[in-house]
């Protein structure tokens, strides 16, 4: 295995206006590490997250992916071709169809070939559906939803929503997953399943991720490292450990 | 694998308490299917003119459906793809002389072709901005019509477009008559249907839902959302031009009048009132909308205001256009109380 990381952003900036969301912030992700983002609200960890996935347009800056300069990429290409994924911070399924039918539509752009081949109704065609089908049956198996799989997305809970969110992320087999605050809102239990989740991902799958997220203890117990931004700059990087007894961190997070 | 969630893996439970009588669809289905294909000899020739118009309003319905209740882009550019397919089959006609199936595809991929670079600006609007853009292509293709005069021949319009003929080396065959039209828009009209069946049930149909429910959703699990829009697009201006090209021939003159906004909009009404997101709600609307419309040409003067009381009336009780109320009924003919 190549020892490049898998993901590196190299001097990224975002401006709105006079603000600059982003300043000149660099990073990296390692192949097969947890890496988290933490920083006060507004220090640009959501603007950077946007722009490296191609939601947004970075004003300078460079996004490597595996080797990749995927820089200006839209994010549906980044999805398709880079198997970069990313969840949203509001919960975000297709509320009016069922759970199966959510996991099919996230696995489909990764098995055919070519969007014209997304118009056939042919026997090439049923069967990639069925793959599908059967995959996704597996991964709702996995995240405990098997008895609402027919139900519409939307009448569930806000966890099982994030359940669902998680399982559409790992149906085209990613290399690197994207969490904006994974844990907001939801109740602790469904924070220990998606934990795990994000472990087994981890470690069974090979999935790297980088995890915007507030809640502390979440961090320490997943992440092997911290990058934390404030005011649109990276203010300090290194273990959850040494990351909570640093003085800069507390300072900003206790507006010092 | 400490995640392998033991869940009870009984199915949902059959709905065996539930009453069930007898599977009435495939009966219903052949009596549909012997009421259309007797309709000429059931009804009167002026009954018969009003259904071939709402199968011929049909298919631009159903590409406006593609467009409006499987991708969630609202259009009014249904009546200038209309009228490209009305001119073009009828340009054919008066000066080539071509069959009629010639003409079909003609006009299908000519209004296919003129979407692409109508689509591609079009489509990089917001939601209202998209509309607009769509109104004023109707405005242009009908300010086209009206004064390209050494093609078009501006507002005289193009007139005795010859009935549809077909011809297979050396026979030819042409229909004429009201009876013999009505078989043909209602081929053409079942195969429409069918085709739009073929595409929603397709992976592509589904990815087309996924971008009405949640455009950026559908973005971040890889769909090429914007491609999509601009082939849906394309798809619908298709079905209008094939349903323009069986109007240039049915009314045997086409004038700049075709491109009009009330087109467009008979045309929304027709997929909202029905159900958009429906195949069948879409049918029934279009005969219920178009046939409505011509049937009550008759007293002339209440015609309008009976058309607005009936859109009234489906604004307050059927919210969801007609879909729902069929699904209901095909589900009780299915023997499911």
């Amino acid at each position: 295995m190549s020892t490049l990381p898998i993901l590196e952003i190299s001097n990224l900036t975002k401006s709105y206006g006079a603000v600059k969301a982003v300043n000149d912030v660099s990073m990296h992700i390692d192949r097969g590490e947890i890496c988290g983002l933490i920083g006060p609200n507004g220090s640009g960890k959501s603007t950077f997250f946007d722009c490296s996935t191609g939601l947004g347009r970075p004003d300078s800056g460079k996004v490597t992916l595996d080797g990749q300069d995927i820089t200006g990429w839209s994010l549906n290409r980044i999805a398709r071709e880079g198997r970069m994924l990313r969840s949203f911070q509001k919960t975000v399924v297709f509320k009016a169809l069922d759970v199966e039918e959510n996991l099919i539509i996230a696995g489909q752009m990764f098995t055919f070939p070519s969007l014209f081949s997304t118009f056939s109704l042919g026997r090439m065609s049923r069967q990639r559906v069925t793959a599908l089908r059967e995959r996704a049956r597996e991964l709702i198996r996995m995240a405990g939803l098997w008895d609402v799989r027919h139900m519409p997305a939307g009448n569930l809970s806000g966890g099982q929503q994030k359940l669902i969110q998680f399982a559409s992320m790992l149906m085209p087999e990613p290399k690197i997953i994207l969490l904006d605050e994974p844990m907001a809102g939801i109740n602790p239990k469904i924070i220990e399943r998606v934990v795990e989740t994000i472990k087994y991902a981890n470690k069974s799958l090979g999935v790297s991720f980088l995890v915007i997220e507030h809640n502390i203890d979440v961090v320490t117990s997943i992440c092997e490292r911290v990058v934390v931004l404030d005011q649109g700059r990276k203010l300090a990087e290194g273990t959850p450990q040494t990351i909570v007894q640093n003085q800069q961190v507390r300072e900003a997070y206790l507006g010092g | 694998m400490s995640l392998t969630q033991t869940s009870r893996e009984t199915p949902l439970a059959e709905p065996s308490l539930e009453v069930r009588r007898r599977d009435l669809r495939l009966p219903l289905g052949i009596l549909v299917a012997i009421v259309a294909l007797s309709a000429p000899f059931l009804i009167g020739s002026y009954a018969l003119h009003a259904i071939i118009i709402a199968l011929i309003f049909l298919l631009p319905a159903h590409g406006l459906n593609l467009l409006v209740g499987y991708t969630g882009l609202l259009s009014l550019a249904q009546a200038a793809f209309f009228g490209i397919g009305a001119y073009t089959a009828g340009l054919l006609a008066v000066h080539y002389g071509t069959p009629f199936y010639v003409n079909l595809v003609a006009a299908g991929l000519m209004a296919g072709l003129i979407a692409l670079p109508l689509g591609i600006p079009a489509l990089r609007l917001r939601a209202t901005s998209f509309v607009m853009c769509t109104l004023g292509f109707v405005i242009i293709g009908q300010a086209i019509a009206k004064n390209w005069i050494s093609v078009t021949r501006g507002d005289m319009g193009l007139s005795s477009i010859p009935k549809p003929f077909f011809a297979l080396g050396p026979a030819s065959f042409t229909v004429s008559g009201t009876t013999g039209f009505y078989y043909l828009t209602l081929a053409v009209a079942v195969l429409a249907t069918l085709a739009v069946w073929a595409i929603v049930r397709s992976p592509a149909g589904r990815n087309m839902i996924a971008i009405r429910e949640n455009e950026t959703l559908a973005e971040s699990v890889g769909v090429p959302t914007w491609r999509y829009k601009l082939i849906v697009f394309m798809l619908s201006a298709v079905f209008a031009g094939v349903g323009g090209s069986i109007y240039a021939h049915y009314l045997t003159v086409v004038s700049p009048l075709t491109f009009q906004m009330y087109y467009s909009t008979t045309m929304l009404i027709i997929v909202l009132g029905g159900g958009a997101g429906t195949i069948s709600g879409v049918v029934f609307g279009s005969l219920l909308f178009v046939g409505l419309s011509e049937a009550l040409r008759v007293a002339p003067e209440l015609r309008m205001i009976a058309y607005g009381f009936c859109l009234l009336i489906l604004v307050f009780w059927f919210k969801k256009g007609f879909a729902p109320l069929l699904n209901r009924f095909w589900s009780f003919v299915g023997g499911v109380k």
